[in-house]
């Protein structure tokens, strides 16, 4: 990715307070994620039966949930779920989505139309209706939710770069490629996608976000990551019930959650003005 | 059409008058001195021209004339004399009043400056509200007339079109037009026929030349092609890197270029510029 | 002779209406025919719409025509994609922006398997000191480089490809006259350099009397007048010629 972002690039991010901001959060979320174990003062699933419903602390500084599990813990590898699980359904739809926006923008026509109007048919669709019947059918497990929200993702990564290809298609230095003799996949893999690829990362990026909340909405109802894996999302279906003794189990998940999708969005912001 | 004729001096009223005028501009951390003290005059009645590449600092110069400069850049220093006030003295308003009125533009893509979204008609009654505050029919009347000078034919169709609609030569006679509804005393070209095609490039300049005669006004024609120079100009300014490296009558240019910038640029247009 | 061209016919369909049942149609060929014989230079004239750059595009099969044929020598075309190049009018469109220069001219040289992976930094080098670049252009982006640097890069890349026929479409038109020349006289070094056969289209008469050997004269889509270039200048036939003749005077 560093390359699609040329050199001087490093410069202009200085000037790029959001940009600054948002790697920042993001990249202390991921340390804490990938150092998870190091992180944590408990292992996450470890009972303390002394210490039930816990406020925040010196021993525990987050506070204990109603079966004395330290709180902070949990976020940490709660965050190991939240981060893998956006970034890889945004994956799975960025890809889907190049593909199959490259293909209708090339090669338009017919397998545009096609394309195109089978991205308009699941945009009708109410994405967390479908990804909830789906998940009322096949068994909620960390791996279908990833899958299930990259398949109904790929829409807007698909129509960005097919815009994007339309326009870029007629511009002279592609033809030039063509004149030289590259091949069609050599023309949309090494000039279209790096020169368009700009609106496709700031959508993936605000999509990351989009999955993190879509799967700690399907967790809080009990459909995404289950019990005893920490999920800011199933962390929170215990402040359903402890919503006036406890706040620090609302407070805590659901501060992680905003400060995650905040960050990404200052990520989305700085890389906008990046590409100009 | 060549013009190299002197100009007798006694008879000669000094329209314009650039005294050491510097322009500088910021590009990101860089200042850059786009002119660095530039003499120039124009002529009651003269055609001058303003020979240069890209780069030499003409078209900034030329902006710079009536202050209508990007946000960028700023006048440094100089005097602009005209008809005998120093126009960097003036207040925004007495410079609205110049602009338009005394002196007037055309630009090189006449479609991209005008306004897409109004009929030709519109835009030209617009502008002869502005300045001659006339009432919207005396206004239409008046921009069908100015129609009418700079030749165009099929005038209530060109009324009611919009720019997109007209060729790029067709649009430049609008802009002309427009351009003279206020009868300024000065009209400032900038490469007005680069992009049109080499037909309707003759057709403008004739059209110029021929207006000029009839309204009195005089030309600053600022161009990279000496050609048009040869065509149309009593003088010629050579531009080179911010600077005025020769000044001439036309003929002497080309017959005694002094500069070497000078000389590589008729050089070229021995090679290339004429057949 | 390199390429015969044989009735060639373009015709543009705008489709209006919802249901794109009506169709605006133009015209931009209508049956030009020509031989172009080998090491030589055709001048391609005309004004805007004549179809001189749709006619460009064809030959190079950029655009397909309505009808008609264009026929290769095979003699001297047998690779096509090698060895019929062309050089666009806009230097600032023509390079891809988010490659090195270096990787732009590694494109043709891979393509076509010209050289080595070994060698191809050498012959990369090799190129732009024959377009006048020095070899620290290649690290660079074109963003980085004037109008006319990029037109000798965008050359550079063509003649990589060791072409036989390069079609140049307004190549110096939106360079300065000073940088016109310098560039004209390259595109005669090369052409003798490396044997070449060039297309020039242009719209400057005076470009094309300092080139061509050959001139097609086009307008509005068919070819109005064509002559030696001596010819032309001297005896212009036809009334259009002429007028162009006329207004570059």
């Amino acid at each position: 990715m560093l390359m699609l972002i040329r050199g001087s690039a490093i410069n202009e991010m200085r000037k790029n307070p959001y940009l600054i901001v948002g790697i920042i959060i993001i990249g202390i979320l991921s340390l804490a994620a990938i150092l998870a174990p190091l992180v944590s003062p408990y292992d996450p699933s470890l009972i303390d039966s002394q210490g039930l419903l816990m406020p925040p602390s010196p021993k525990h500084w987050l506070g204990t949930d109603s079966l004395g599990r330290d709180l902070f813990s949990r976020l940490v590898y709660g965050s190991r779920i939240s981060l893998s699980i956006g970034i890889i359904a945004m994956g799975i739809a960025t890809f889907l989505g190049l593909l199959l926006g490259a293909w209708a923008g090339f090669y338009g026509k017919f397998s545009d139309t096609l394309i195109m109007r089978f991205a308009d048919i699941m945009l009708c669709f109410p994405t967390f209706f479908l990804i909830l019947a789906v998940v009322a059918i096949l068994e909620p497990s960390i791996y279908n939710i990833m899958i299930i929200i990259g398949l109904t993702s790929w829409m807007g990564p698909a129509r960005l770069i097919r815009g994007e290809i339309l326009s870029l298609k007629e511009r002279e230095f592609i033809q030039a490629e063509r004149a030289l003799g590259a091949t069609d996949a050599r023309i949309i893999i090494r000039h279209l996608i790096p020169n368009a690829i700009g609106p496709v990362l700031v959508n993936a990026t605000l999509g990351i976000a989009g999955a993190i909340l879509l799967e700690s909405g399907l967790s809080f109802l009990g459909l995404g990551v289950q019990p005893p894996i920490p999920s800011w999302g199933n962390i929170l279906i215990e402040s359903k019930s402890t919503l006036g003794i406890a706040w620090w189990i609302t407070l805590f998940p659901g501060l992680a959650i905003l400060v995650t999708i905040l960050g990404f969005n200052f990520i989305a912001e700085g890389l906008k003005k990046v590409i100009g | 059409m060549s013009q190299g004729h002197k100009v007798t001096g006694k008879s000669m009223e000094r329209l314009l008058e650039v005294k050491n005028l510097k322009v500088d501009f910021q590009l990101e951390k860089q200042l850059i001195h786009a002119v660095m003290g530039v003499d120039l005059s124009v002529n009651k009645n003269e055609t001058v021209v303003l020979a240069g590449e890209s780069g030499s600092g003409k078209t900034i110069t030329a902006l710079a004339l009536t202050r209508i400069l990007p946000p960028n850049a700023s006048i440094v220093s100089g005097e602009i004399i005209f008809k005998g006030n120093n126009i960097l003295d003036f207040n925004p308003k007495q410079m609205s009043g110049v602009r338009g009125k005394n002196i007037a533009y055309v630009f090189q893509e006449p479609t991209s400056y005008l306004n897409p979204v109004y009929t030709i008609g519109d835009q030209i009654a617009e502008v002869i509200i502005l300045h001659q505050k006339l009432q919207r029919r005396e206004a239409q009347a008046r921009a069908r007339e100015l129609l009418e000078q700079v030749k165009i034919n099929d005038l209530d169709r060109v009324l009611t079109s919009y720019p997109h609609q007209l060729s790029g030569g067709m649009n430049q006679r609008v802009f002309i037009a427009m351009s003279l509804a206020c009868q300024p005393d000065l009209l400032i070209a900038d490469e007005p026929t680069t992009s049109l095609d080499v037909t309707i490039e003759a057709q403008i300049l004739k059209l110029l030349l021929e207006l000029k005669e009839k309204l009195g006004f005089s030309l600053l024609f600022i161009t990279h092609n000496l050609a048009i120079a040869r065509k149309i100009s009593h003088r010629v300014y050579v531009m080179y890197q911010g600077k005025v490296v020769e000044e001439a009558l036309t003929s002497e240019i080309f017959d005694h270029p002094k500069h070497f910038h000078t000389q590589e640029l008729i050089a070229a247009y021995q090679k290339i510029g004429k057949i | 002779m390199i390429l015969q061209a044989k009735d060639i016919s373009k015709e543009f369909k705008v489709e209006k209406g919802m249901f794109k049942a009506e169709a605006e149609r133009t015209l931009a060929l209508d049956k030009v025919s020509f031989i172009l014989e080998e090491f030589t230079t055709l001048g391609l004239v005309g004004e805007s719409g004549s179809g001189k750059t749709t006619l460009a595009k064809i030959i190079l099969g950029l655009v397909e025509q309505s009808s008609g044929e264009i026929i290769f020598n095979p003699e001297f075309i047998q690779n096509f994609r090698k060895d019929v190049q062309i050089i666009f009018q806009n230097p600032y469109n023509s390079l891809d922006p988010k490659m090195r220069i270096k990787d732009a001219l590694y494109e043709p040289l891979v393509i076509h398997k010209m050289c080595s992976r070994a060698s191809l930094k050498a012959r990369a080098e090799e190129l732009l000191k024959t377009v006048g670049l020095d070899e620290s252009a290649l690290e660079r982006y074109p963003s980085q480089f004037s109008g006319g640097q990029r037109q000798r890069i965008c050359i550079a890349r063509s003649i990589a490809c060791e072409p036989k026929l390069l079609v140049l479409d307004e190549p110096i038109s939106s360079l300065d006259l000073t940088i016109q020349a310098k560039l004209l006289d390259l595109f005669l070094e090369l052409k003798s350099k490396f044997n070449l056969t060039y297309i020039f289209i242009s719209h400057n008469l005076g470009v094309i009397k300092y080139l061509a050997d050959k001139v097609m004269v086009m307008r509005n889509g068919r070819v109005v007048e064509e002559a030696s270039s001596s010819e032309i200048f001297a005896n212009p036939r036809q009334e259009y010629t002429r007028e162009l003749l006329q207004a570059a005077k």
